[in-house]
């Protein structure tokens, strides 16, 4: 059965690929074909994740907790042990799912757009898409490496060519930030690999299974998670190594802006959970108190730097900065219901966030500015994107019946459990994230219309949402609420999988690591 | 029957109500007043055959998230506060439901509004069904967004944009406080659950956490506007009347109480003397502050912070079910207030300040009795409802707490001399400006509401009539508070005092303000103390004074920091080094022949001096 499944792992990951392929030498004019080829594209990875994630059985008769797995040999096998390996468990099925539906809802953004060499652009897109894919679904840890850059690059060249103001220096502050938390990980994934000499081979099950055998408390064993857990946290915007994130953003067109913050920036807190953490249990522990404290300067430190924010999109670029410190705390836990929390927050804050890049686009399209003070009382025009951005805010948030909730929820329950006293600085921000967001609504939508609004209207009369925005906001709302309302149908299967790798390495952990 | 269908269908009807309005019936108000009206119809019958026919504790559990050591589940725990609550709730929120079909029938967002309202009875029904602490977080965050979204209606003026804010993030400080709690109740009693917590509680040998009761409080303190968080719920009057009679009078703030109620198992000593000394002091502070207020909704919402702190006091005082026999009263009677306020402010074309009304006893005659009624009710005249349970909280001080006793006494008192002036001014006289002139007598949407609310405000207090169920909840507490008052020999006092406060209450206010009055008394007579009593203890000077000054300054440090040292020195300060290095090796490189046989000969010169041992 694994192969009937794993052939569709294969039409997720590369029919985008192919599709972005073959609109690269397309005609500019032919704007339709363009468009249908693209929207196979978006819509064959969203379709097979959602499927994935609701036939995604739990747990197989052998306990093997992988689904789906498929291996072919590209020649390296002998050599390096470097094949191309696939398969889904728990932990990466969300972020499967999540790349599905965020790529289908950027590229629909992205398709009802006007942009010049639309077919570059889609063809960009796609690209970046069937890396996303790639990354979530491999389970060797080369080629885990290599879809990352795969989507990563377009990113770059994306912002260089359409991205908005002040984009040089973004795009460079952003390639140079990232190729070096890319570089300092591959040489840590590299050394996870070196000390695995016995069985050679980046298959990451067989890695996980030889490093629980050999527990690998060693000084190198140390040295490597730091690789990993800085070159991954540069990837994520740990503070203090962030500040590529809100202005690269910023200055990113929206469609690429989503996809990065929603999903690819979460490919280095994928990797911690799913190969840094399992793998260097104890090495990863003696880490801990460091990546609280970082952590804890994303909520806090970036949160008040969110609230002092007057342009919508640094706001809503350092807000998502802000929300990956929960999740790294989530992750410093090194239990199973603090990491079954960051990746439900992982998955909720990949929703949230390309949902409030995209509407803060659509909120510049109709008042052409993203200062939050010159703005005011767009929603008597606007009422329907009032009430999507409300919705995107209040997931943002926290709210109940969002997925965000769940994931907050949990770690903050989780942390208590180790560090009770980290919870509390971690806890305020849910007040600053209150503020500020509902500062930004209020600034834009509520109150008196504007007067640099009422000069801007005049020209441009304000249309409601459309359609082509319409429909996306919709996809990642529907999904947003499908796991904040009813969370244990993704929760079970992140249990299975999170019990293998955490419920061990738990008991082993030295007792003495605590904050102060 | 199957209690368990009975109570989804209570909870969810009111959801399948604002799904369907949300999705399909933005434009068309009247269709979705119609849907919203349906679903709180059934669940107010499904619950009232509940109060009647479930008679035995019921508690139900699904399993909602399962991580590892986190286990959340929803469940409902049906007991004798869950059971008055839930006719509460949806009776008085149906009525609410009615009535707004009058007020709100000339709103061009009506969808909107029902679709709002729907949304809040399925999140207030959710607090008063659950089982554990977990699912009233949820539950109450999402009041807590109803109620924003609520106040938020008129979202073009000024007044709404910045109270929608305020009453969010007012409540979202005091559910940080309760979250700590319920992270700290998880691992501490190792269960959230409120039926567990009750078991464990009448264990020999349990110990109650004060650090916890203290934390878990301050969602109470946020959802029922105590001090210190009290500021948001005077603004919260810029929503629609209705919704700040469902929402910010019978309801929602009462959920804090409820809340209360329903961890009373784990709230120890001292915590329970902190919330005695919240309620009383709220209880006179806003009843003071209620007597500079111009605004017929704002003398109201102060009234209603007075009488939540009544509530709180009696649970201070360890007795819970005087405090829901006091909110369900005040649930019939302040919603009744509110809605007659509406029907004036309706009638009167949006006028607000009662100064302005004045003589409306004459236009609309049926609003001004029932008003009256609302107001005796309120005050505790005799053989009212409020006269039963707020007579009952009174009670409990004399023997328990002196100072407390006396404060309520003197809540009692300015009770009745703010409600005393509010209806001289208003209601009688002879009108003030033009739209009192020109009110009318509201239509039957509004009407019917108001007479059987009224009807309830009467009878309400007289628990021999309540389902056999709900009365568990008071009955005993009443026959001890009796039975202590009979033995300490005061039931001649109590019969006095039962009495004076609103009667001289009603008096002084009769004979400072006098009847129909077109200026403030205690404005033109003693200024300084009406400009004292307007600031309110400058509450909302200092908050703002600390969200400009201090957190706003404080970010915008942070902010300069991080764009200029991080931003600028690191990041640009290593590529600008780099650039540095870069630029000056570009300038040794100009591609002149004879640039670079200097630099050779100098090369040449540096090597040899190097090699001659010069240096």
């Amino acid at each position: 059965m694994d192969a009937y499944y794993s052939s569709f792992i294969y039409l997720a990951v590369f029919v985008p690929l192919i599709t972005g392929l073959m609109l690269l030498p397309m005609n500019t004019s032919a704007v339709n074909t363009t468009r249908s080829i693209a929207l196979v594209g978006f819509v064959v990875p969203c379709i097979v994740s959602i499927w994935f994630a609701f036939g995604f059985y739990t747990s197989s008769a052998s306990g093997e907790v992988y689904q789906a797995l498929s291996s072919v040999d590209l020649g390296l096998e002998g050599l390096l042990g470097i094949s191309l390996r696939f398969g889904l468990n728990g932990v990466s099925m969300p972020m499967f799912l999540l790349a599905g539906i965020v790529g289908l809802a950027s590229g629909l953004y992205a398709i009802a757009t006007a942009a010049h060499r639309l077919n570059l652009y889609l063809a960009l897109l796609l690209i970046m898409l069937s890396g996303l894919m790639g990354t979530f679904a491999s389970t060797d840890i080369f080629f885990f490496y290599f879809f990352h850059e795969l989507a990563l690059i377009p990113t770059f060249i994306m912002i260089g060519i359409w991205g908005g103001q002040g984009r040089r220096t973004a795009a460079m502050e952003m390639a140079v930030y990232l190729t070096l938390g890319a570089m300092i990980s591959l040489v840590g994934l590299i050394m996870l690999y070196a000390q695995a000499p016995a069985i050679k081979t980046f298959n990451l099950i067989e890695l996980k299974k030889y490093f629980q055998a050999t527990g690998g408390a060693t000084v190198l064993a140390d040295n490597t998670f730091a690789m990993l857990l800085f070159g991954f946290g540069i990837l994520v915007s740990l503070w203090p190594f962030h500040s590529w994130a809100p202005r690269g953003y910023a200055a990113a067109p929206s469609s690429a802006a989503m996809l990065h913050a929603g999903v690819l920036k979460k490919f280095g807190l994928y990797g911690l959970i799913q190969i840094a953490a399992p793998l260097l249990p104890i090495a990863g522990s003696q880490w801990i108190e460091v990546l609280i404290w970082l952590a804890l300067g994303n909520i806090v430190v970036i949160g008040f730097i969110t609230m002092a924010q007057r342009d919508l999109k640094l706001m809503v670029g350092y807000s998502s900065v802000m929300h990956m410190g929960y999740i790294f705390l989530g992750i410093a836990t090194l239990s199973v219901a603090g990491m079954g929390g960051a990746i439900l927050l992982m998955f909720a804050h990949g929703l949230s966030a390309a949902l409030m890049f995209m509407l803060s686009t659509s909120v510049y399209r109709r008042t052409h500015s993203y200062d939050l003070n010159e703005m005011g009382g767009l929603g008597q025009q606007a009422p329907l994107l009032a009430g999507f951005f409300i919705a995107a805010t209040m997931a943002n948030i926290g709210l109940p019946g969002f997925a965000n909730f769940w994931g907050e929820f949990t770690i903050f329950i989780a942390l208590w459990n180790q560090y009770p006293w980290v919870v509390v600085p971690a806890a305020t921000g849910v007040i600053i994230s209150a503020v500020y967001g509902l500062r930004a609504v209020a600034n834009i939508f509520f109150g008196e219309v504007s007067q640099s609004l009422k000069d801007y209207s005049k020209e441009h009369p304000i249309t409601d949402i459309r359609l082509g925005e319409r429909v996306p906001a919709i996809i990642l709302l529907v999904a947003l609420l499908a796991v904040g309302l009813y969370p244990k149908w993704m929760g079970d299967k992140l249990e299975s999988a999170l019990l293998k790798d955490y419920a061990k390495p738990q008991a082993v952990a030295p007792a003495n690591v605590h904050v102060n | 029957m199957d209690w368990t269908k009975v109570f989804l269908s209570i909870l969810l009807l009111p959801l399948v109500a604002a799904l369907v309005n949300m999705l399909f019936l933005r434009r068309n108000g009247t269709t979705a007043a119609l849907v919203s009206i349906t679903a709180a119809f059934f669940s107010m019958v499904l619950a009232m055959i509940a109060l009647f026919k479930c008679t035995e504790r019921y508690s139900v559990s699904f399993p909602w998230l399962s991580l590892g050591d986190f286990q959340a589940s929803m469940g409902i725990y049906y007991n004798p506060m869950t059971a008055t609550m839930l006719f509460v709730v949806t009776f008085v929120g149906f009525l609410i439901h009615v009535f707004s079909v009058g007020y709100m029938s000339d709103d061009p967002a009506k969808g909107r509004f029902f679709t709002g309202l729907s949304i809040f009875m399925f999140s207030m029904l959710g607090i008063v069904l659950a089982d554990n602490l977990i699912m009233m977080f949820v539950f109450w965050e999402l009041v807590g967004f109803s109620s924003y979204m609520l106040i938020a209606h008129y979202w073009n003026t000024e007044e709404a944009r910045s109270a929608c804010k305020k009453a969010f993030i007012m409540n979202r400080i005091g559910d940080f406080g309760m979250l700590l709690g319920i992270a700290w109740t998880y691992w501490h009693y190792k269960t959230v659950n409120l039926q567990a917590l009750e078991v464990f509680s009448s264990q020999p040998g349990f110990v109650i956490h004060g650090g916890i009761a203290l934390l878990l409080i301050c969602g109470f303190i946020g959802k029922s506007a105590q001090f210190p968080l009290h500021t948001w719920l005077p603004d919260a009057m810029a929503g629609p009347t209705p919704v700040s009679a469902l929402i910010h009078a019978a309801t929602m703030v009462a959920a804090g109480i409820y809340f209360l109620c329903r961890i009373f198992c784990i709230l120890d000593a001292q915590t329970l003397e902190v919330i005695v000394w919240l309620g009383s002091g709220m209880v006179v502070y806003a009843g003071i502050c209620a007597f500079a207020q111009t605004d017929i909704k704002k003398i109201l919402a102060y009234s209603t912070l007075s009488q939540l702190g009544y509530m709180a006091a009696a649970v201070g005082l360890g007795f819970p079910g005087l405090a829901l026999f006091h909110t369900t009263t005040h649930a019939f009677f302040k919603a009744l207030l509110f809605l007659g306020s509406g029907s004036v402010i309706h009638a009167c074309h949006h006028e607000q300040d009662i100064f302005k009304m004045g003589g409306l006893f004459k236009k609309m005659p049926l609003t001004t009795a029932l008003f009256a009624i609302g107001t005796i009710a309120l005050c505790g005249v005799m053989f009212t409802s409020g006269y039963f349970s707020k007579d009952a909280i009174i009670e409990v001080a004399y023997f328990k707490n002196t100072p407390v006793f006396i404060l309520l006494i003197l809540g009692a008192f300015l009770t009745a001399g703010y409600m005393g002036r509010l209806f001289y001014v208003a209601f009688l006289g002879s009108p003030k400006s033009q739209n009192s002139e020109h009110a009318h007598e509201s239509g039957f949407f509004m009407l019917v509401s108001l007479v059987v609310l009224a009807g309830m405000s009467l009878i309400g207090g007289y628990t021999q009539g309540w389902a056999p169920f709900a009365r568990q909840l008071v009955s005993g507490e009443l026959d001890t508070v009796h039975h202590q008052i009979v033995s300490l020999q005061a039931e001649g006092l109590f019969s006095v005092l039962g009495i004076l406060p609103w009667a001289i209450g009603f008096a002084i206010a009769l004979l400072f303000y006098g009847i129909g009055a077109k200026k403030d008394a205690l404005q033109n007579h003693l200024p300084s103390v009406y400009s004292f009593v307007n600031q309110k203890l400058w509450f909302d000077e200092i908050y703002g004074f600390y969200v400009r000054n201090v957190q706003q300054r404080f970010a915008d440090i942070l902010n300069f920091c991080d764009v200029v040292l991080v931003g600028g020195l690191l990041v640009r300060g290593t590529a600008g080094l780099v650039g540095v290095v870069g630029m000056m090796a570009r300038s040794l490189h100009v591609g002149n022949i004879h640039i670079y046989v200097y630099w050779f000969l100098a090369g040449l010169i540096i090597y040899w001096s190097f090699a001659m041992g010069y240096f």
